[in-house]
């Protein structure tokens, strides 16, 4: 069974830059355009690994970080943040990667690849 | 201290335009200069901290101490206020003032005013702000230009057409995006006179309704037009009106995208008649308003709510068109319920070609 990769991102186009790129690297993926969307799907979908935008507008990137980090079932899936600002994610935990907007596809794969195989 | 004394020297200290004060061990003021006396009264038998009433501890690093202590010049920048209230952004260099033995008798303490320089610091740091914001504005487009480009590929190497088309879009799209981020730079960043001219406000207020009808579908927001359709004409530059129309347009379904409390979007397109031939121009959304705290911000240069994804620039475009106009920008807002903006522009003659 392919694994599954939540996508969170406001901006469309970013959004289906990324699921056509990780469906074509051979993995399932589920969208949501912000944090709170991104949460509640959570509780009902298994993920298992998030890519995350921040900036999002109203901070809700940041929320969900905190959110995801802090709730017992869910801490654990890796969340790897893409975003224009890099290095201010200073939330609870640490990420398994930033990525930098535009992001390297080749490298974010690679990542992604060695977290969930 | 006998060179002070001489009638041509005194006049020649008084002329200069600093401030200039003679301070002994004590920083007890024993001389000061005519443009000093004039902004800050008599300061003769005042400690120069007493006379400027600082604390203390913007004390510590004292230049004239200093200079009493190694006999080199020192230098501080520091705020004083004037006798009549205004504070004044000074640079302060201290110098020694030796007798004919070479011991230091004296010191002379010269402030400049830096207020203005100041200020185009501020504006400097301001600037560069801007620049960073938009860098990564550029920065999220060009990963939708990435994007658009790898769909764009995928689709050909599928000999998928439709895909084709998809990645197409995204690709214009974002290249609408830099479009109007440089048109924004441009008309910030140079004095210009409208073209006026007289056109028709219904017509240009349903180019922009077409321009982003599809947009705002994309989004499921739902777009009206409503226009007055007894305003015929209107003299006033078509690309100005544009301007103002599409950043506004464009910042309500942003509002309506940001908000995720409601299900239903709405943004309002509408004309209407103002008080003495006035044209009002409103763009109404539902989305997620303006909170009281950053009503006052709304206006301010390079003010941004959005994260990376705003420039800060739009308002401000919009505000430059309106002032050259003789108009006015304003908007109501209830957090959580919408906002609308009003852009009224006032009635105006064609001017009439010169002979």
């Amino acid at each position: 069974m392919p694994k599954k990769i939540l996508v969170v991102d406001d901006d469309p186009s970013v959004v289906k830059y990324l699921t056509a790129f990780l469906e074509d690297s051979g993995y399932e993926t589920i969208t949501a355009s912000n944090g709170e969307e991104a949460f509640e799907i959570l509780k009902s979908e298994r993920a298992d690994l998030v890519t995350l935008d921040l900036q999002m507008p109203n901070e809700t990137g940041t929320r969900f970080y905190r959110n995801v980090t802090k709730d017992k079932n869910l801490k654990d899936i890796p969340i790897i943040v893409i975003s224009g600002l890099a290095g201010r994610h200073l939330a609870v935990t640490k990420p398994v990667a930033v990525f930098d907007k535009p992001v390297d596809r080749n490298a974010l794969l690679k990542v992604v690849r060695e977290t969930i195989g | 201290m006998s060179t002070l004394r001489n009638e041509d020297f005194k006049r020649l200290l008084d002329s200069i335009p600093c401030y200039i004060t003679l301070q002994d061990k004590d920083l007890k003021i024993l001389w000061s200069n005519e443009f000093h006396r004039r902004d800050f009264g008599e300061p003769e038998g005042y400690t120069c901290r007493d006379f400027y009433n600082i604390d203390s501890s913007k004390c510590e690093i004292c230049p004239v101490h200093n200079t009493f202590l190694d006999g080199n010049i020192h230098s501080k920048e520091m705020t004083l206020i004037t006798k009549k209230g205004k504070r004044i952004n000074v640079i302060i260099y201290s110098s020694p003032l030796r007798d004919e033995n070479g011991i230091i008798e004296g010191v002379l303490e010269t402030a400049v005013n830096i207020s203005p320089v100041k200020e185009i610091q501020k504006q400097l740091i301001m600037l560069g702000q801007t620049v960073a914001g938009m860098a990564h504005s550029i920065k999220n487009i060009m990963m939708g230009l990435d994007g658009g480009i790898y769909i764009v590929n995928r689709g050909l190497e599928d000999k998928n057409q439709k895909e084709v088309r998809e990645g197409w879009e995204i690709v214009l799209l974002n290249f609408e995006k830099i479009s109007q981020i440089v048109k924004d730079i441009l008309y910030c960043s140079k004095e210009r006179e409208p073209n006026f001219a007289v056109v028709s406000p219904n017509k240009i207020v349903s180019d922009i309704y077409h321009l982003f009808k599809d947009t705002a579908a994309r989004y499921a927001i739902e777009f009206k037009l409503e226009l007055d359709e007894t305003i015929e004409s209107a003299v006033l530059d078509p690309d100005g009106l544009t301007n103002v129309l599409s950043n506004l347009v464009s910042n309500a379904m942003d509002a309506c995208k940001m908000d995720i409390m409601k299900d239903k979007h709405l943004i309002e397109l509408r004309t209407k008649k103002g008080v003495d031939g006035a044209t009002v121009f409103e763009v109404a959304d539902n989305g997620v308003g303006i909170d009281k705290e950053l009503k006052d911000q709304v206006f301010e240069e390079f003010f941004s709510s959005k994260g990376d994804k705003g420039t800060g620039l739009g308002l401000m475009v919009v505000q430059k068109i309106m002032r050259e106009h003789g108009g006015r920008v304003t908007f109501r807002s209830r957090p959580r319920q919408g906002t609308t903006f009003v852009a009224t522009f006032p009635k105006r003659e064609m001017p009439q070609p010169a002979e």
